[in-house]
């Protein structure tokens, strides 16, 4: 459904620099999936979301949904790209206009792009906010009057009014309380079976979240993936070493401590200046010497179905 | 041992255009040396103004403390001048906030800042280079890599992390016997979250300092802290250790929040969402303030409850008692999921 092949977003500075965002990505999600992209800020994650609706223009690379081209849609294709694709952002607050009523924020796709007026408009809008759980009192309430649970909820049932394919979500509920996100991820969850033929790409920092509501997990290093596959091997199993560091640094909520903890040392390095080789040997507890700063790893494809980034992904790595 | 911290009875309300905001209540915390304890609860519960306003940082007016008692290690801190207050903070109490940038000064050397702070915590006596000498240790202590140079830098050169091990070095450098810290990590990613953690529990270890931090996390609070206290609405609703919170949480607010969180290891099917929003703490609800949105509300709710020991070390604010909330537990699930 969503196909990302060799993306690469580069943004140049105006020192002559280069930020290398999203630097050889591939990625593939299946319709009806729902994909977690995983990574710590300055990943790539949220540019990759960008793209795929070119909301940012990519460098290079091919970019599909479905048989749409995105890096290459034009005009009237641009308008289809749109209906087919939607976003929701981290902050429903700033998302929303403020001076816009939510019956008229959600209304506003199903005009510019469907034939609906009227009655029949009115209807589809209060259906969609209905679905999400606001009663028809709310419809004409203005965004500061609702909580930021009920914002997002609006900016879902926006995204949804046009029944895309594409659903992209950039940190949905990292803005939220734990009981209002709580809220948000079984309203997510419900849309696994209430639109089975959505796909659905869940970007997000917090692994628990994307543990509980994605099938498939792609993580994220320095612009590329480093390691994907079902959610559940790449939590319970990983084998990139930074996936390894990165699920035991997640504070889990249990008061016995866990003693298989690995620590990163210092900071992820500048997208302007990636190291060479593995983007990651830099910070990896198992990289070795004259092979790791200096090769780039290869794809290796496990048993699994997983997709790693490794040199040691298939074992003979110093332990 | 006599408690470090005891906060008795405390009240606060903000005078408003809309009438009286009770944004504390009846709260009482004490305090042990050496203990670190956990703060939890969601935004607009109160856990950061109750633990400013015990330390003089609330302005008032808005802000008017309407009855109770905060004592450090003895001494009486509600109605101290701003002088002996200012002699309180930086030397016996440290605090350190969410976003380290916002604790710095954008135009000011690294050094500079720290020197500073220092000789101000010694009110002066000591000269810059004594100053520079206690930072440099304390930058050791913080594990900042390459603390000379990082002397000479300024903030915007420094990651997130760096500018929070900086801040946890000056706030440390008196050292106090209480540190307040508001959400340290919660502006930071999961790996360098997890390094000031382990740094942070480190600290309480070998400076035998007391903490309490302040999160709405529970999974963070655990990484550090032996006891938890749960703020709902302005009030404390639940005290107890760590194990008991997560093993055996008695409050059903404690109990919707844990059924909120996800797990990363444990796949789930369901999370539990809490029904309906906040009281308005204009108009507080007189007896328990979750009543409104808990699905256990019996008659008795309606009169004021306070926190009360129901094992050694666990105290909770409800009236259901160990064992009585676990024979409706199912019924409420199929409420909750209704």
């Amino acid at each position: 459904m969503l196909e990302i092949e060799n993306l690469k977003v580069h943004f140049p500075l105006p020192s002559g620099q280069t930020v290398r965002a999203v630097d050889g990505l591939t990625l593939k999600i299946a319709p009806g999936e729902t994909m977690g992209l995983v990574g710590e800020s300055g990943s790539g994650k949220s540019t990759v979301g960008k793209a795929a609706l070119r909301l940012v223009d990519s460098t290079s690379g091919v970019i599909r949904i479905g048989d749409l081209d995105v890096t290459k849609a034009r005009g009237r294709q641009m308008r289809k790209l749109r209906s087919r694709a939607q976003m929701v952002f981290q902050d429903p607050h700033s998302s929303l206009n403020p001076r816009m009523t939510i019956r008229r924020a959600v209304a506003e796709g199903l005009i510019l792009n469907t034939s609906l007026r009227g009655k029949a408009l009115r209807d589809k809008v209060a259906e969609m906010l209905e679905a999400m759980g606001l009663p028809a009192q709310f419809h004409d309430r203005f965004p500061h009057e609702l909580s930021g649970g009920q914002k997002q909820r609006v900016c879902i049932a926006r995204a949804l009014a046009l029944d895309p394919e594409l659903l992209v979500l950039d940190e949905p509920t990292s803005a939220l309380d734990v009981s209002v996100q709580a809220q948000i991820l079984r309203v997510l969850r419900s849309l696994h079976e209430a639109r089975p033929e959505l796909t659905q790409l869940f970007i997000s920092h917090n692994l628990a979240v994307v543990r509980f509501l994605c099938q498939s997990v792609a993580v994220m290093y320095l612009g590329r993936i480093v390691e994907m596959g079902p959610v559940d091997r790449v939590f319970d199993a990983p084998s990139h070493p930074y996936t390894k560091a990165l699920l035991s640094a997640v504070p889990v909520p249990e008061a016995t401590r866990r003693p298989d903890r690995i620590r990163l040392q210092g900071d992820i390095p500048s997208p302007t200046a990636l190291p060479t080789g593995c983007a990651f040997h830099t910070r990896c507890p198992i990289a070795k010497k004259d092979v790791c700063n200096v090769q780039e790893p290869p794809r290796i494809e496990l048993q699994d179905g997983r997709l790693v980034r490794c040199h040691f992904a298939l074992g003979s790595a110093p332990e | 041992m006599d408690p470090l911290l005891d906060i008795q009875n405390l009240s606060l309300v903000f005078d408003t255009f809309d009438g009286t905001y009770h944004a504390i209540d009846d709260v009482s915390l004490s305090l042990k040396p050496g203990e670190a304890l956990g703060l939890v609860g969601e935004t607009g519960c109160g856990k950061s103004v109750l633990t400013r306003a015990a330390f003089g940082l609330v302005p008032s007016p808005p802000a008017r403390i309407t009855q109770g008692s905060v004592k450090l290690d003895g001494m009486e801190l509600l109605g101290l001048s701003d002088r002996a207050l200012r002699q309180v903070r930086g030397r016996q109490v440290a605090m350190i906030f969410q976003d380290p940038m916002t604790y710095l000064n954008p135009v000011f050397k690294v050094g500079t800042q720290l020197v500073d702070a220092i000789r101000a915590q010694h009110g002066g006596a000591i000269d810059r280079k004594a100053a520079r000498e206690i930072a440099l240790d304390m930058l050791e202590k913080v594990h900042l890599p390459n603390p000379l140079r990082q002397f000479e830098s300024y903030p915007h050169e420094l990651s997130g992390g760096m500018r929070q091990r900086i801040l946890i070095a000056m706030a440390l450098a008196a050292r106090p016997k209480l540190l307040i810290a508001d959400e340290p990590t919660t502006a930071l990613d999961v790996t360098i979250q997890a390094q000031i953690l382990d740094l942070m529990a480190e600290l309480v270890d070998d400076m035998n300092l007391s903490m309490i931090m302040i999160s709405h996390d529970l999974g963070v609070v655990a990484q550090v802290c032996s006891r938890v206290a749960v703020m709902y609405a302005g009030k404390i609703v639940e005290d107890a250790p760590i194990r008991d919170i997560f093993d055996s949480p008695l409050h059903p607010y404690t109990q919707g929040l844990l059924g909120a969180l996800p797990h990363p290891f444990r796949p789930a099917d369901d999370l539990e969402s809490i029904p309906g929003n906040l009281p308005d703490l204009l108009d507080p609800p007189p007896g328990c303030r979750f009543a409104g949105r808990c699905t256990y509300r019996r008659p008795e709710c309606t009169v004021p409850i306070s926190l009360e020991n129901v094992e050694p070390g666990h105290s909770v604010a409800c009236v259901l008692r160990p064992g009585e909330a676990a024979t409706t537990d199912s019924a409420t699930k199929d409420l909750n999921h209704a």
